[in-house]
């Protein structure tokens, strides 16, 4: 997609762009109240290579996820199921960092075609914004870091319960054994995936990147909205567990995040104070619907309740998360942050997220 | 200078996100060229840009996203609970010295759905709640600059579907009527919730600079994100109860949803740049038939999955039901939508 016209085009919108960064903010003064959150000012020392390649990282993980889960390979090597599933064969070209490998994991048993035609539909995806953001970052790609899609997620069961003693996930849990774990599995990451784009968005500094940004955080949202959907559906009353599982992970995640916030107040930011998740439990809307009455709703949208706006994480919550509190010792960032799904951290450039 | 910001405003056309309003974008068309689009300028006679300005502001593409946000939360606040937003939320915003006035709402049949479980009525309530709160959030940040509602007519849902062909054959029971059952419910909610996606992914990129640091994108990417959970809802559900019926015959709302899509298709091909090189911004459902084929819950670009995007005059296309150049008024919004971008272009 980058050919020399759209390069050009690109050179001509950023500096667009940053023309009109410098005529005056002050015209839009008075225009807005309060409910905006400002964008965190800080020193621009990072690229949108830099988040473009943190992205790149985060797909790598949920590709390798959903292509163990629906085909039983990782997205490199093609197998019999993907290829009859027309998945794409990832080219790992990436050279920034040190390249890892994938373990853990095996193909689901799944028994609902529901499920199943969902994980193949989502892997293909996934398996997609890998090539995507491999061919728009070219010579500046990060390389496939060390990814754990095995015992990470046993680790994670048993810190999740400690947040949520009364919803115990199993400790044995694995994604991979039915079409029910692996829906709560694809959970752990798919709204996480909405936060990081979200909250990249505002950081990127060329439109070209900020539409496919955008385009990527909306296809994410599609897929959240899909297991979140399923798993309502399976257990409408939270009698099954799952939604008692899904309320753990949430606070987890909103755990975690809070402390990648690092002691800065939230409303300084343009991030989330916690909670910044919500499990499917359903809920009291806190407004009357219409001009009636407030009224019991589910959550299929995880979203803050004041706004209805999608929660935005910075790259230090969602290196907490998915490195399961690797990102942080007591009130500093620790870098590279290791651990749960990325055992050696991710690859980034010198700049960049890890 | 004028000749870079020229270059400028057909790079901005070039990549799509350029609204119907500026004035240069009438001079620049996309055709076919081989595998790919090129930039085919027309003679430039119209208007020169002028400095660097564009020709709309941070508040009116805010405003544009609350027309449509009125239209959504009438439509699922009338399914979950038989009537719609409270006049607090449509009036004109204290202060507020702009020239649209506030419409009123053509309920048509619009009624709480009926025979719904208790769970799917749960979900309803979701939705008319998130959609209220988009509109209360959208006023709340424009204040006094907020555009009050235009006039909304609900009824438009039967002709649009006989345009569509969302007839009785297509559906296997009477005419169509979005209130009259929780899978009419779905099909009708499709007819807005792709398009929400797309309207804010055609949006965002559009706010300024200096909208970016006061916050505006991160807004229209977060309320993006919802409008894709919707989404990703309407589309899971329409795609689950096929696969749990069995056949398309057995449920014709799937098949339904698709000549809604082909429907947008129509209005749109040809009054705009569409977004991704295949020229089409909709992805038709798909009903599985074995553990082995994907689903297509998603709509996006098939070559790289990434979500489509639609110009606000592709938007108002649609949501006025007509392909037509010039139309400032229709469909849903018989008085036109109260915003800058409300007629339509090529």
């Amino acid at each position: 997609m980058a050919n020399l016209e759209t390069q050009l085009l690109d050179e001509m919108i950023v500096k667009s762009r940053r023309k009109m960064l410098t005529f005056g903010a002050a015209s839009l003064a008075g225009l807005m109240a309060g409910s905006f959150k400002s964008a965190e000012a800080q020193a621009a020392t990072y690229t949108d290579s830099d988040i473009l390649n943190f992205a790149l990282n985060l797909e790598y993980l949920e590709a390798n996820f959903y292509y163990m889960a629906a085909f039983g390979t990782t997205i490199d090597v093609a197998n019999a199921a993907s290829t009859a599933a027309g998945a794409p064969v990832v080219t790992l070209s990436g050279t920034v960092g040190t390249a890892g490998t994938v373990s853990g994991g095996s193909k689901v048993p799944f028994t609902t075609i529901e499920v199943a035609s969902y994980a193949i539909e989502t892997a293909i995806e996934e398996g997609k914004h890998v090539t995507t953001l491999l061919s728009a970052l070219g010579g500046s790609a990060a390389a496939q870091p060390e990814i754990n899609i095995g015992t990470s997620f046993q680790t994670l069961a048993a810190a999740a319960n400690q947040v949520t003693p009364a919803e115990n996930i199993p400790s044995g849990f694995s994604p991979y054994t039915s079409d029910d774990t692996f829906l709560v599995g694809a959970y752990v990451f798919e709204d996480v995936g909405v936060t990081a784009y979200h909250g990249a968005a505002s950081l990127l500094t060329t439109s070209s990147n900020l539409v496919v940004a955008a385009g990527i955080l909306s296809v994410e949202a599609y897929h959240a909205g899909l297991i979140r959907t399923t798993l309502n559906y399976l257990d409408p009353d939270g009698s099954q567990g799952l939604l008692g599982y899904t309320t753990s992970i949430s606070n987890l995640r909103s755990a975690l995040s809070q402390a990648g916030l690092l002691g800065v107040a939230p409303s300084a930011t343009s991030y989330d104070a916690n909670p910044d998740d919500y499990g499917l439990a359903t809920f009291t809307t806190p407004t009357s619907l219409g001009g009636g009455s407030p009224a019991t709703a589910t959550r299929l949208v995880d979203a803050n309740p004041a706004d209805v706006v999608a929660f935005a994480r910075n790259p230090t919550q969602v290196l907490n998360i998915v490195t399961g509190g690797g990102a942080v010792s007591g009130s500093t960032a620790v870098s590279p942050a290791k651990g749960v799904f990325y055992p050696n951290g991710m690859n980034a450039g010198p700049n960049g997220f890890k | 200078m004028k000749t870079l910001d020229q270059l400028v405003e057909k790079a901005l056309s070039r990549r799509s996100f350029l609204a119907s309003a500026s004035a240069v974008a009438a001079t620049v068309a996309v055709t076919g060229c081989g595998g790919g689009n090129s930039i085919s300028p027309t003679t430039p006679t119209t208007t020169t840009p002028t400095s660097t300005a564009p020709a709309y502001t941070d508040a009116d593409i805010l405003n544009y996203a609350l027309n449509l946000e009125y239209l959504e939360a009438q439509f699922y606040l009338y399914a979950a609970t038989g009537s719609g937003l409270a006049s607090a939320d449509t009036a004109a915003p204290t202060g507020y010295s702009g020239t649209y006035t506030e419409g009123s709402v053509t309920p048509g049949v619009a009624a709480a759905v009926p025979g719904l479980t208790s769970a799917q009525q749960e979900i309803l309530n979701e939705i008319a709640f998130e959609e209220q709160s988009h509109v209360q959030f959208l006023r709340s940040a424009l204040g006094s600059a907020a555009v009050p509602m235009p006039s909304i007519d609900l009824s438009f849902f039967g002709p649009l579907a006989v345009a569509a062909k969302v007839t009785t054959a297509a559906t296997g029971a009477g005419s169509f009527n979005p209130f009259s059952s929780f899978d009419y419910f779905l099909v009708g909610a499709f007819i807005f919730e792709d398009v929400g996606v797309t309207a804010y992914s055609g949006a965002a990129p559009l706010i300024s600079a200096a909208g970016v640091t006061a916050g505006y994108l991160t807004a229209a990417a977060g309320i993006l994100a919802v409008e894709a959970y919707h989404a990703g809802y309407v589309r899971t559900s329409l795609t689950g109860r096929a696969i749990a019926a069995g056949s398309a015959t057995a449920y014709p709302y799937l098949g339904a949803a698709n000549l809604v899509e082909a429907l947008r298709a129509t209005l749109t091909v040809g009054n705009s740049a569409a977004p991704s090189t295949s020229g089409s911004v909709e992805t038709l459902l798909v009903l599985p038939t074995s553990l082995t084929t994907p689903s297509a819950i998603v709509a996006a670009d098939s070559s790289d999955a990434v979500g489509f995007a639609r110009t606000a005059n592709q938007v108002h296309h649609i949501v006025y039901g007509s392909a037509t150049v010039g139309v400032a008024k229709g469909g849903f919004f018989p008085n036109g939508t109260n915003s800058i971008f409300a007629t339509t272009t090529a």
